[in-house]
């Protein structure tokens, strides 16, 4: 069984967005040049620092080293303790002679003779040496220079300039810090900047998704997005096109149905008119013919009307008196109350869509709730309401978005031989309200029925 | 809207006030469509209502006919091979008042206004039904009959006759005959008769073109438009036919004049 293993990416790269990866990138660049920057420069600072110490201890033990000498020279005087102390004198440099194999040290208590025995040897045998050892867990020079029958031996402590490098270490340290949250702020901003075009695309996929098709990229100069903006451009052409015709074949399909149907309607027509000179059975015939080329006629005049661009041109808005259009549809149907409450303001629409509204209303109450029994028109918070109450058997709650769907039957199968609606009327009333900002619901008419609301807003003036 | 053609004044008027249907004679229609199911479905509904149909199947050959034959009615499909509906409409419309109806593919606004624009009297929308087409012939053909008792009424500097078809425009020192289509006519009349007060759009639809009301003030519209375009000095600042926001259209009275 082939199992889809998802891409292996870093764990940086999954999870942290494109700006953050590049931020990060720039940052640890930024931290890796300054950081070599450091290291040398460390290096470089400390060894000069080192060889200027070792070089001052040299010269230091050398001058010491030639005061012993004259003082071991001097017959005189035969032991240089006095001298020893002195040279010590106090400081941190500790100073040790050694003169047939006996030491005088002085100076903080170095353990001298466990200074490394080549170092003493390269001295005893009459050659200056120096060497740096770690004695008592502290960094030191040991300088070892051949006297008058023995070894002159100073060792320095190195501890002071251990501070000073990590004075230095610290400078540099804090400076490669600075220089990665700067790459940090620069890889965002340059992250950001650089992404702007993909945000742009972002927002426009999502304007797209939204349903609005008119989305598109603005055209790009810069010859790496130029591409992308083209592309992407011509995507969304070609869906929109794809949307389009997909949403013209119903109309392009009833347009092209009506040129047969007016040949239909004709030729019914004349067989009506001669019904009584036919046979029970063909009259039969013609009566089904008739009311069937009927309910295909509105069908196609309807699918027509729902395939149509749902935008209201502008020089179709008129202001319209909503009781007017009702008083008008309900005009020769019995047994319908027209109520109307205080006065509701006009609205600025198309007549001929609200027309078809309430007709569509009026045709849905008598198609599935036995009639409309009353119209209520009221003001509503920004416009005017209609209410359309049948005393049927209602629509129960679970259906009542449903039954606004494109042949929707309300979910009561079986019914569609007796209704001799089309399926698109309350499709068509969703939609022309929609195109008016208005708003539809179904309630429970307080006649036992269905009650549908329709608001349309007031528009501007 | 400038570019409404207007007709030249001087054009000969072959239907002048009524055309040549002799009382009791059947109404003659040409229906004029490429489309030979339909025209033949069309002239037996059509016979059947009681006209007198003939047919054609392109502008060209309508207009042959029309020289030889004249009609009371022609039922224009826009969609025609060779020259288009609109051509063919502006061309008799050029000609006289013949009453045109135009088919449309569809009831979209472009459509319709520019059919009616180019002169047509009146539109139906595909499918065509016979029934509904006839009882718009029917209105259409006695349009030329204004129920009114009065020999003369006035407009401004309009003079209208009903009884003639006549109107006359005294201006400028002059007297001088406006051709109107009967549509036109009717429509003066009726804003005429109302003497100065409202005439809603309703009403109109209803005593012009025999509607029971459709929503589609176009049809008005377009035939205000261009009735202004005949009659009035400067059709864009009406003072003739004066629109009421909202609700209809009046004559000017004399006290508009004053005021």
């Amino acid at each position: 069984m082939p199992t889809v293993s998802p891409r292996r990416a870093g764990l940086l790269q999954r999870q942290l967005p494109m700006t953050w990866r590049v931020a990060i990138a720039f940052a640890a660049m930024s931290m890796a040049i300054t950081g070599l920057l450091a290291v040398v420069t460390w290096h470089l600072a400390s060894s000069y620092l080192l060889s200027r110490r070792e070089q001052g201890a040299t010269t230091q033990a050398a001058v010491d080293a030639h005061l012993v000498q004259e003082v071991l020279r001097d017959p005189r005087r035969n032991w240089p303790v006095d001298l020893i102390q002195g040279l010590a004198g106090g400081g941190d440099v500790t100073v040790a002679l050694r003169r047939q194999g006996t030491w005088t040290v002085s100076g903080p208590a170095q353990d001298v003779p466990a200074l490394p025995a080549e170092l003493l040897a390269l001295a005893g045998s009459g050659t200056p040496a120096r060497q740096r050892v770690v004695a008592a867990g502290q960094p030191v020079l040991a300088v070892a220079l051949p006297v008058e029958g023995g070894v002159y031996v100073e060792v320095a402590p190195l501890s002071g300039l251990d501070s000073s490098l990590r004075f230095l270490s610290a400078v540099l340290a804090a400076g490669v810090g600075v220089s990665g949250l700067l790459g940090l702020g620069l890889g965002s901003w340059a992250g950001r900047r650089a992404l702007r075009p993909l945000t742009e695309l972002r927002d426009a996929a999502a304007r797209m998704a939204a349903g609005d098709l008119d989305a598109r990229l603005p055209e790009q100069d810069d010859a790496d997005l130029a591409p992308l903006a083209a592309t992407f451009n011509r995507t969304a052409d070609d869906l929109q096109w794809r949307v389009q015709r997909d949403a013209r074949f119903a109309g392009d399909v009833s347009h092209e149905l009506r040129s047969p149907l007016t040949t239909l309607v004709n030729a019914v027509a004349i067989l009506r008119r001669r019904r009584d000179e036919l046979t029970p059975t063909a009259q039969q015939a013609v009566d089904l013919l008739d009311a069937d080329v009927h309910r295909f006629r509105t069908m196609v005049s309807d699918l027509l009307e729902i395939s149509r661009d749902e935008r209201i041109d502008e020089s179709d808005l008129e202001e319209c008196d909503m009781v007017d259009v009702v008083t008008h549809a309900v005009g020769a149907r019995p047994g319908i109350v027209v109520d109307v409450a205080t006065t509701p303001p006009k609205v600025l629409a198309d007549r001929r869509r609200l027309d078809r509204v309430v007709e569509n209303l009026l045709d849905n109450a008598a198609h599935h709730g036995g009639g409309a029994v009353r119209v209520g028109v009221s003001p509503s918070s920004d416009g005017v309401r209609v209410e359309v109450d049948d005393a049927g058997p209602g629509i129960p709650v679970e259906l009542r978005k449903e039954v606004f769907e494109r042949f929707s039957r309300g979910g009561i199968a079986g019914r569609r031989e007796d209704t001799g609606g089309t399926g698109l009327g309350l499709a068509l009333v969703a939609r022309h309200v929609r195109a008016h900002h208005g708003r539809v619901r179904i309630e429970e008419s307080p006649f036992g029925g269905a009650r549908v609301v329709v608001e349309i807003p007031r528009g501007t003036t | 809207m400038t570019s409404i053609p207007r007709p030249a004044r001087s054009a000969p008027v072959r239907c002048a006030a009524g055309g040549t249907t002799a009382p009791g004679a059947r109404t003659r229609v040409l229906v004029v469509d490429d489309d030979g199911r339909i025209r033949q479905a069309l002239s037996l509904a059509l016979d059947d209502e009681g006209f007198a149909v003939s047919t054609a199947s392109s502008g060209e050959e309508a207009m042959t006919l029309l020289a030889r034959d004249p009609v009371d009615t022609v039922l224009l499909d826009l969609m025609l091979p060779g020259t288009d509906g609109l051509t063919v409409c502006r061309r008799l419309r050029a000609r006289g008042d013949l009453p045109i109806i135009i088919v449309t593919a569809r009831s979209e606004s472009a459509e319709v206004i520019a059919g009616l624009e180019a002169g047509a009297d009146d539109y139906v929308s595909k499918p065509v039904v016979a029934g509904e087409l006839a009882a718009r012939i029917r209105a259409l053909v006695r349009r030329r009959r204004p129920d009114t008792a009065a020999a003369t009424l006035t407009i401004g500097d309009v003079e209208v006759r009903p009884d003639e078809g006549v109107v006359r425009c005294h201006r400028d020192g002059g007297t001088a005959d406006v051709h109107l289509t009967r549509t036109e006519f009717r429509l003066l009349v009726e804003l005429a008769v109302a003497g100065g007060k409202v005439v809603t759009r309703e009403d109109l639809l209803r005593r012009v073109w025999d509607y029971d009301y459709l929503g589609d003030t176009r049809l008005l519209d377009v035939h205000i438009r261009r009735l202004r375009c005949k009659i009035e000095r400067d059709p864009d600042h009406p003072a003739l036919v004066l629109t009421v926001r909202g609700s209809g259209y009046r004559a000017a009275v004399r006290a508009d004049a004053d005021g």
